[in-house]
């Protein structure tokens, strides 16, 4: 390990990390903390991280998914997610944590993780990058099992009105036209979605919590996790999918709850097996696009 | 595609009959049966059937029967029903369920013990009501419970008590939406109508002449020996005998809202949910003729099918479309050696689709593997004496209301004409699932 290396003893509390995100930007605020212009070089590892079934089971129970003993894509980005959200809150990041608007991840699943493997999780960040609402970053995380990794992961997030100096500033690009396909399903989701997946996933962040804690953050009601649309529609694509496979998912308008998102997944074959599937998510009466992504066999 | 097996060899096996049906009168929900449970009309069915046919304190081969919507506490229905029947209390029964292909499915898998020899005699049935529905707890509440029957010591019963929430207390009650899309099954047609481009007047035009024929059906007796009146109901609730195309033309659409103006499924066109039940007598020649019982129509063959719906690679009622084929094929016959075909008007819209289906050059190369087209069925033989749009359909009562029906409708014009017709049953089902089946005269 380089200096950078940081080896945690445990998973870092989430709202811990929250708290401290929440009293940085109080500090930068104030003028008694100046955050850098580049990206830390550190990674932050966790090793021997054992998954509850009890843990799996809930999250397997709440995305409609049926109880296997092998891991949910997504239940392993939640697992890993405490990791990342290190890197994000050190006070010598250049983005505030708070307020990040997630754009969307890719992730390769490199093999069915049995929920008894003990997992090492190492995350970092590069690529900070001009957008054309702020600036962005990629956050990587990779969780091995046995030395081996089995599943890497980029979630790309956008601290809105940040603009660093030295980064380009991206123009808006032209806001397409989107048609609505015939669905094949429908999502109702109540109010309560988002403390629901705040439950299973530890991701207490307030803008997923109630109306009155997403209005604080300047949110006109609570919205869903982006990860939780992810995991329902994995769900329904994890049952027909090769053991390897890969799968990436941009958001767009956020899901205000409660909803009524209609869904689309069309697959694709290949050699007689299933090869891919397409899937586009929207507001089944506003027409807005929530979310599009594949997912693909390796 | 899987091959299909060949035809079964006639040697060796014998035939199974139908002697005759009985049904209730189907009620439109929370109308005539709303305080009448599944067990109370499977037993009105079968009394019904044993009064018909003669049949109190027999010992029947076996009994089959089932619901859709079932409570828990009815893990064993049929028994229960032919318990509380004039049937021999020595007659087994067992429960089936397979969503809308129940009542079908009962008819075929006695039919297969008759013909093996195993039984001789058979009563197949079905039964729902969607008035008595089951209601259940909430999950959140269900797990509670089941915790705290888990749980040994004070301390732990407290935790599982604290996990309690509010909205838990409210009951859920069953719902027609797919457990895989969240889509309602009439959501799902209506998507499905609209990729064939089904028009609103077809499907008027089809729930006019479903009306129409029912009506003429019951005017003309047929019926008579049939349905058994119930709780003051002669005939189906549902029977508008004097609907028109206009009538049925001014109502709104209520499923596939979302498709703006080409929206076309009403509940003029969709079948209401309904009430009620149904029993079908079969047996051995031997049983029938050692009884003096009429012999309607032999059981021929079965095929089920089902589709990849769940991403939309095909429309949730369409497997039927599948099942026909290879029917067909097994017994090498087209649609002109049917006299009569009865396809279950779940919505107008499914029959249509399947007609067109059938039509269909494209559909039938690449979705079949067949050559041509599968063709045209001529119109005035669908659904002669009136079909689910007009009765209703109590979802596992329906199988059995259309076996009773295509076999009197065949034995009838084997008597005024001579000859041993043929009749073809389609039967679509929730899950993407059809069962199809072929009746020949005797």
């Amino acid at each position: 390990m380089s200096t950078d290396d940081v080896l945690l003893e445990e998973l870092p509390s989430l709202s811990r990390l929250y708290v401290s995100a929440a009293s940085t930007a109080a500090r930068t605020k104030l003028g008694a903390l100046e955050r850098p212009l580049v990206l830390p070089p550190a990674r932050h590892t966790v090793e021997d991280v054992r998954v509850s079934l009890e843990h799996v089971t809930r999250f397997q129970h709440l995305l409609h998914g049926t109880v296997r003993d092998s891991l949910p894509s997504v239940f392993v980005h939640s697992a890993a997610f405490p990791v990342g959200m290190s890197i994000l809150a050190r006070t010598d990041f250049p983005l505030p944590l708070l307020g990040m608007v997630h754009l969307g991840n890719r992730v390769r699943h490199l093999r069915s993780i049995h929920f008894s493997e003990p997992l090492a999780i190492t995350a970092w960040a590069d690529n900070l990058a001009g957008h054309y609402a702020g600036t962005q970053v990629d956050l990587h995380v990779t969780v091995s099992s046995a030395g081996k990794p089995v599943w890497e992961g980029v979630s790309t997030y956008l601290a809105k009105g940040v603009f660093l100096p030295g980064l380009d500033k991206q123009t808006r690009p032209p806001r397409e036209d989107f048609v609505p396909p015939r669905p094949t399903a429908t999502w109702r989701l109540g109010p309560e979605a988002g403390r629901e997946y705040a439950g299973v996933s530890g991701d207490f962040n307030p803008i997923h919590l109630s109306s009155l804690s997403a209005r604080v953050l300047g949110l006109k009601r609570s919205i869903a996790h982006g990860m939780y649309l992810a995991s329902r529609v994995l769900t329904s694509i994890e049952s027909v999918a090769a053991e390897k496979f890969e799968w990436d998912i941009r958001f767009a308008a956020p899901v205000f709850l409660p909803a009524t998102v209609a869904v689309r997944i069309e697959d694709e074959e290949a050699g007689g097996r299933w090869g891919a599937s397409c899937f586009v998510g929207w507001g089944e009466r506003s027409h807005r696009k929530h979310f599009q992504g594949t997912a693909r066999a390796l | 595609m899987a091959s299909t097996p060949a035809s079964p060899a006639a040697e060796g096996i014998r035939k199974a009959v139908v002697v005759g049906g009985n049904r209730t009168p189907f009620a439109r929900a929370n109308g005539a049966y709303a305080q009448a449970s599944n067990q109370d009309m499977l037993t009105a069915a079968l009394d019904g059937l044993v009064a018909r046919f003669g049949l109190a304190d027999e010992r029947i081969g076996e009994v089959a029967a089932g619901a859709v919507l079932k409570h828990s506490r009815d893990f064993n229905l049929t028994r229960e029903a032919v318990l509380g029947s004039a049937l021999a209390p020595t007659t087994p029964a067992y429960d089936l369920q397979q969503a809308c292909a129940t009542g079908l499915e009962t008819v075929m898998g006695l039919a297969n013990k008759i013909k093996l020899g195993q039984i001789e005699s058979a009563i197949a049935g079905g039964v729902d009501s969607a008035s008595d529905a089951p209601i259940a707890v909430s999950e959140g509440l269900r797990a509670v419970l089941l915790e705290l029957n888990r749980a040994k010591t004070l301390k732990q019963k407290a935790a599982a008590v604290a996990k309690l929430r509010p909205k838990d207390l409210a009951p859920v009650a069953p719902g027609t939406a797919e457990p895989r899309t969240g889509l309602s099954m009439g959501e799902h047609q209506a998507l499905t109508t609209a990729a064939w481009e089904i028009s609103r007047a077809a499907q008027d035009e089809l729930a006019l002449a479903s009306h129409r024929n029912l009506a003429a059906a019951y005017e003309r007796g047929f019926f008579d020996d049939l349905v058994t009146p119930y709780r003051g109901l002669t005939r189906d609730g549902n029977l508008r005998a004097d609907t028109s195309l206009e009538k049925l033309g001014a109502l709104q659409p209520v499923f596939g809202r979302s498709l703006g103006d080409k929206a076309t499924m009403t509940a003029g066109n969709s079948t209401p949910l309904t009430d009620g039940a149904s029993a079908v007598l079969i047996g051995s020649e031997d049983f029938a003729r050692s009884r003096d019982l009429p012999m309607l129509a032999s059981i021929v063959d079965a095929e089920a099918a089902a589709v990849d719906f769940v991403h939309g690679k095909e429309g949730l009622l369409m497997a039927p479309a599948y099942a026909v084929p290879r029917l067909l094929a097994r017994h090498q016959l087209t649609f002109e050696d049917f006299d009569f075909i009865e396809i279950h008007e779940a919505f107008a819209g499914t029959v249509l689709c399947h007609l067109s289906a059938w039509e269909s050059e494209e559909f039938c190369r690449n979705k079949l593997g067949l050559d041509a087209a599968l063709g045209k069925i001529d119109p005035s033989k669908i659904n002669v004496a009136g079909s689910s749009l007009a009765a209703g359909h109590p979802f596992a009562a329906t199988g059995g209301r259309i076996v009773a029906t295509l076999a009197k409708l065949l034995h009838e014009q084997a008597v005024s004409e001579g000859r041993r017709g043929r009749g073809l049953i389609s039967v679509c089902a929730a899950g993407g699932m059809g069962v199809v089946a072929i009746l020949e005269a005797c």
